[in-house]
């Protein structure tokens, strides 16, 4: 991602915003679309092409917890672990996951396909316990097996085009 | 009434009737008042307040909820309560929850002792925590850069280091990552903290977050003793702090009360970690005498009557020469024992430095202080790179930029500061085009402030004179001469001249013995001169802190105190005089050069009246009018301004010597002799060094990966090539400061205007 592409991209909205370091998100959420999560020279154009510092762009990017500065996997899976998924059974959700996954807790699969997360509230206590994947509807309620049919039907999907997180 | 006739608005503070400036916050009222709010965030030299660490909560009737005294500015009847239970109750609660994530590991903490943190909890605390909860762990420390280390855990985010950073530097560097429950400073993807200025945030942290790494575990407060004084890097003369311990220079920090009419309380990092130079390997322990019998060491006492015996002799024609760092009683009881040697044959004394013919009318404009720059509406910097040269300065500049100033930096060279500021670059040697210029932007200022580079007008007296007649010109006006020697202006006051004439009677033999005080005339312009020279003078003494190239030939070596050491005055480039203190003494055989030179004319049978800096003073304020009225008491903590002098006209301009490439000298920040000798300093060290434009490279047919060599009148170099495309062709920009790369020797004498031939370095000349 260049600092070109992101000017050209942040263009049309610029008038929306007052100071310009609301720019800044919109930036990002760019240019992780392209590969998933931020690397330091993907910052370093949003800097450039918002007039920022690196470090205040770094600094912003790590407060977002939808923002990534590790790379991740294809997909991210977020299980919601507060109250209401908790106490619906979140915990088998996720353990079920990490077993089916090969994974050790929180992390990402070393095919570089899954990312599993665990995460607040994402705000669908009436369907819990419930899971999000990327920036997709939350999907439930669920039973552990549904979570790994889940995990199979999104291994035979291509990769999208541009990534939504 | 709560509004008086001098302006001042009354206000109670807990019961007491507190009168204030308006604007003023509640917390520096309170202050004035004798009423301690405590604070973690608040510093004003870093901008507005923002009320960031909540500690200074207080309660003010009829507003709701309780206020941040930082950030609330003193109103007319306002009552104010600072103890009452409520306030306490918020004080109690903010330093638990600061604490909340603290470790509590004062007993092996730098700061241990002297944190503020600590303090205020004794203070203002609760006592004991009610939190069960485990705290956070980070492993530690995190390097932030090789000289400042981070303890994440101890960090109670108050953002002072941050906003030095954003605001002050303006190096956008550190910011806060992970806000929330785990907020941590940090740098873009983990890279060094890189500045010349980064040891402020150490002593703006009000915890022992952030620490020194050379100073790391080196010291606690209770064993150190700290001196106030001031820095000899530069001709700033930055106020500083020397913490001692056990005879030795540990630490070196920003003075906890700045002098706000110099620098403001930043240091930058050179003046900061150059202390390790005093115990450097080449450092003078004990004096030499080389004679008949032999190269051996002496006692300090047998040194000192041998150089009596050997400058009083009948007849002896007696040269002195002074390092640009000397204090002013030194030059003077220089002056003094130049009188008393050769049995009535007085000697000449020089400094090394540049003579500033052609400077009389820029130097006749009204001067202007550190602090004028804060106020001026049009700041412009004529040559030279104060961000390299003066690095303080450049927080000052920056400073007044964000107050709404106009910063123009005019000169051949590309500065830090040409980013943010406008920067007007100027052909190298040409100088003189840039009068209109500086015409233009200072129509219709009020208080301009003109920074200008005593080297750089030097070699060109035209540009000089045509600048100073536009400044004169312009109503409010002011000038800054950005000295390049430390002791130029204090040195230059007492009427001591420039060495081109004491070189030239040691080229025709006219010197029999030549006594060096705190220089290496080998190393600096037209080394190879002053070496031959130094030859032809049968006699060698030298008053050195660390090997020269003369040391070896010398027949004489009187290992002297460095500024650090020393006590005396010295005269900052705004023409402040300030003085040294001593803080530690780390060569054992040493003394201070004032203190041999007194010994000297007490065995010469002809003894000085002084017996201390003060009283050298005293006598040398009554002889120079410059500094007429003045003595350590006047001077105080602050510094005193002495009188301008009267300068010589005007002269014609000046033709660069030799064929070639015109060079442009520079002045790496970490790249002097003290840099090189600090091993604090190694990581960021920079090399001498000839930096090209890329065409003009192209043209010579040299790789950034290869070396040059360098030809001027005064001799070669051989040395590493840097190619930048911000820099002039027709030009070699050469990097001076590391003694050993021989890059200084290539300037003439009088620094003045040089060309050199550069060419690819054979083969030989690289692998030497």
């Amino acid at each position: 991602m260049t600092a070109h592409e992101i000017e050209e991209y942040l263009a049309p909205m610029r008038h929306e915003f007052a100071d310009p370091r609301s720019l800044i998100l919109p930036a990002l959420k760019f240019a992780q679309g392209e590969s998933g999560w931020l690397p330091a020279e993907d910052m370093a154009a949003v800097a450039e092409a918002t007039g920022f510092s690196q470090a205040y762009v770094e600094s912003v990017a790590t407060f977002y917890d939808r923002l990534y500065i590790e790379p991740v996997g294809r997909r991210v899976i977020n299980v919601c672990v507060t109250l209401s998924c908790m106490l619906r059974g979140s915990d088998e959700i996720f353990d079920h996951l990490t077993d089916y996954l090969g994974l050790d807790g929180e992390g990402t699969t070393e095919d570089g396909m899954f990312t599993l997360a665990k995460v607040q509230c994402i705000g669908a206590c009436d369907r819990a316990p419930c899971l999000q994947i990327d920036s997709g509807e939350q999907i439930g309620p669920l039973e552990p097996a549904d979570a790994t049919c889940l995990v199979d039907d999104l291994r035979e999907q291509p990769a999208p085009a541009r990534y939504e997180r | 009434m709560a509004e008086h006739d001098d302006g001042l608005i009354v206000l109670t503070i807990n019961g007491r009737e507190v009168r204030a400036p308006k604007g003023t916050m509640l917390v520096d009222a309170a202050k004035a008042a004798g009423i301690e709010i405590p604070i973690f965030c608040y510093e004003p030299r870093l901008g507005a307040p923002i009320g960031a660490c909540r500690m200074c909560l207080v309660e003010v009737e009829g507003m709701r909820g309780l206020q941040t005294a930082c950030s609330t500015p003193v109103a007319p009847d306002m009552v104010v309560n600072t103890e009452s239970e409520v306030a306490k109750d918020a004080q109690d609660g903010v330093l638990e929850l600061l604490l909340a994530n603290h470790p509590l590991d004062c007993p092996v903490c730098d700061k241990g002792g002297e944190c503020p943190l600590q303090d205020r909890t004794f203070r203002f605390g609760p006592g004991r925590t009610r939190s069960l909860e485990p705290k956070l762990h980070f492993p530690k420390p995190l390097d932030l850069s090789p000289l400042v280390a981070l303890d994440r855990e101890r960090c109670i985010a108050c953002f002072r280091c941050v906003r030095f950073s954003q605001e002050v530097a303006e190096d956008g560097q550190l910011t806060f990552q992970e806000r929330g429950d785990h907020t941590e400073i940090a740098t873009f993807s983990g890279d060094p903290y890189e500045g010349r200025f980064t040891g402020n945030t150490i002593d703006l942290c009000p915890v022992g977050a952030l620490t020194s790494n050379p100073y790391r575990f080196v010291s606690r407060p209770w064993d150190i003793k700290n001196t106030p004084s001031v820095c000899a890097g530069c001709s700033m003369g930055c106020n500083l702090e020397i913490t001692e311990r056990e005879g030795e220079v540990k630490r070196l920090t920003g003075r906890p009360e700045p002098n706000m009419a110099v620098e403001e309380g930043w240091i930058c990092d050179r003046g900061r970690w150059g202390y390790p130079a005093l115990r450097s390997a080449d450092r003078l322990q004990a004096p030499v005498l080389a004679d008949a019998v032999g190269r051996r060491n002496v006692p300090l006492e047998r040194a000192v009557t041998e150089a009596s015996g050997l400058l009083g002799a009948r007849g002896a024609r007696v040269g002195i020469l002074l390092g640009d760092a000397v204090t002013v009683e030194t030059g003077f009881l220089a002056g003094e024992l130049a009188d008393r040697v050769g049995g009535g044959t007085p000697a000449m004394v020089a400094r090394t430095g540049i003579p500033g013919h052609g400077l009389g009318p820029i130097r006749a404009l009204p001067g202007a202080q550190m602090d004028d720059i804060d106020g001026a509406d049009v700041v412009l910097v004529v040559g030279g790179d104060p961000c390299t040269q003066q690095p303080v300065a450049e927080l000052r500049i920056r400073k007044a930029r964000r107050a709404g100033a106009h910063v123009a930096v005019i000169g051949p060279r590309p500065t830090a500061l040409d980013a943010s500021c406008e920067a007007l670059r100027t052909t190298p040697g040409h100088l003189l085009d840039a009068a209109a210029v500086i015409n233009e932007r200072l129509q219709g200022s009020q208080r301009a402030v003109v920074l200008w580079d005593e080297a750089d007008l030097a070699a060109e007296p035209a540009a000089a004179e045509a600048i100073a007649r536009v400044v004169a010109a312009t109503p409010g006006a002011r000038a800054v001469e950005m000295c390049a020697d430390v002791s130029g202006a204090g040195l230059r006051a007492l009427g001591i001249p420039a060495a081109g004439d004491l070189l030239g009677a040691l080229e025709a033999g006219d010197i029999d013995i030549l006594l060096t005080i705190g220089t290496d005339p080998t190393t600096g312009p037209a080394g190879d001169r002053w070496a031959a020279a130094a030859d032809r003078a049968g006699t060698i003494i030298e008053m050195a802190t660390h090997r020269t190239g003369l040391t070896d030939r010398a027949a004489l070596v009187l290992p002297m105190l460095a500024p650090l050491e020393d006590e005396g005055v010295l005269v900052s480039m705004t023409g402040r005089a300030q003085r040294l203190r001593p803080g530690a003494r780390e060569a054992a055989g040493a003394a201070a050069a004032w203190e041999l030179i007194v010994g000297i004319t007490h065995r010469i049978g002809n003894p000085v009246p002084d017996r201390t800096p003060a009283q050298a003073f005293r006598r040398l304020a009554e002889q120079h009018a410059a500094f007429a009225g003045l003595d350590y008491r006047a001077i105080g903590r602050e510094g005193a301004v002495i009188a301008a002098v009267p300068q010589d006209p005007g002269s014609p301009a000046r033709e660069p010597v030799g064929d070639g490439l015109l060079i442009v000298p520079c002045a790496p920040v970490f790249g002097d002799a003290v840099a090189h000798r600090s091993d604090a300093l190694e990581a960021v060290r920079e090399p001498s060094r000839a930096a090209l434009a890329p065409a003009e490279a192209e043209r010579l047919g040299v790789r950034t990966d290869a070396r040059v060599r360098v030809t001027t009148p005064e001799g070669t170099a051989v040395l590493p090539l840097e190619i930048d495309s911000r820099l002039h062709e027709g030009a070699v920009y050469l990097m001076v400061g590391d003694p050993s790369s021989g890059a200084a020797r290539l300037l003439p004498e009088d620094r003045g205007p040089v060309r050199a031939v550069v060419s690819a370095a054979a083969r030989e000349e690289v692998g030497a």
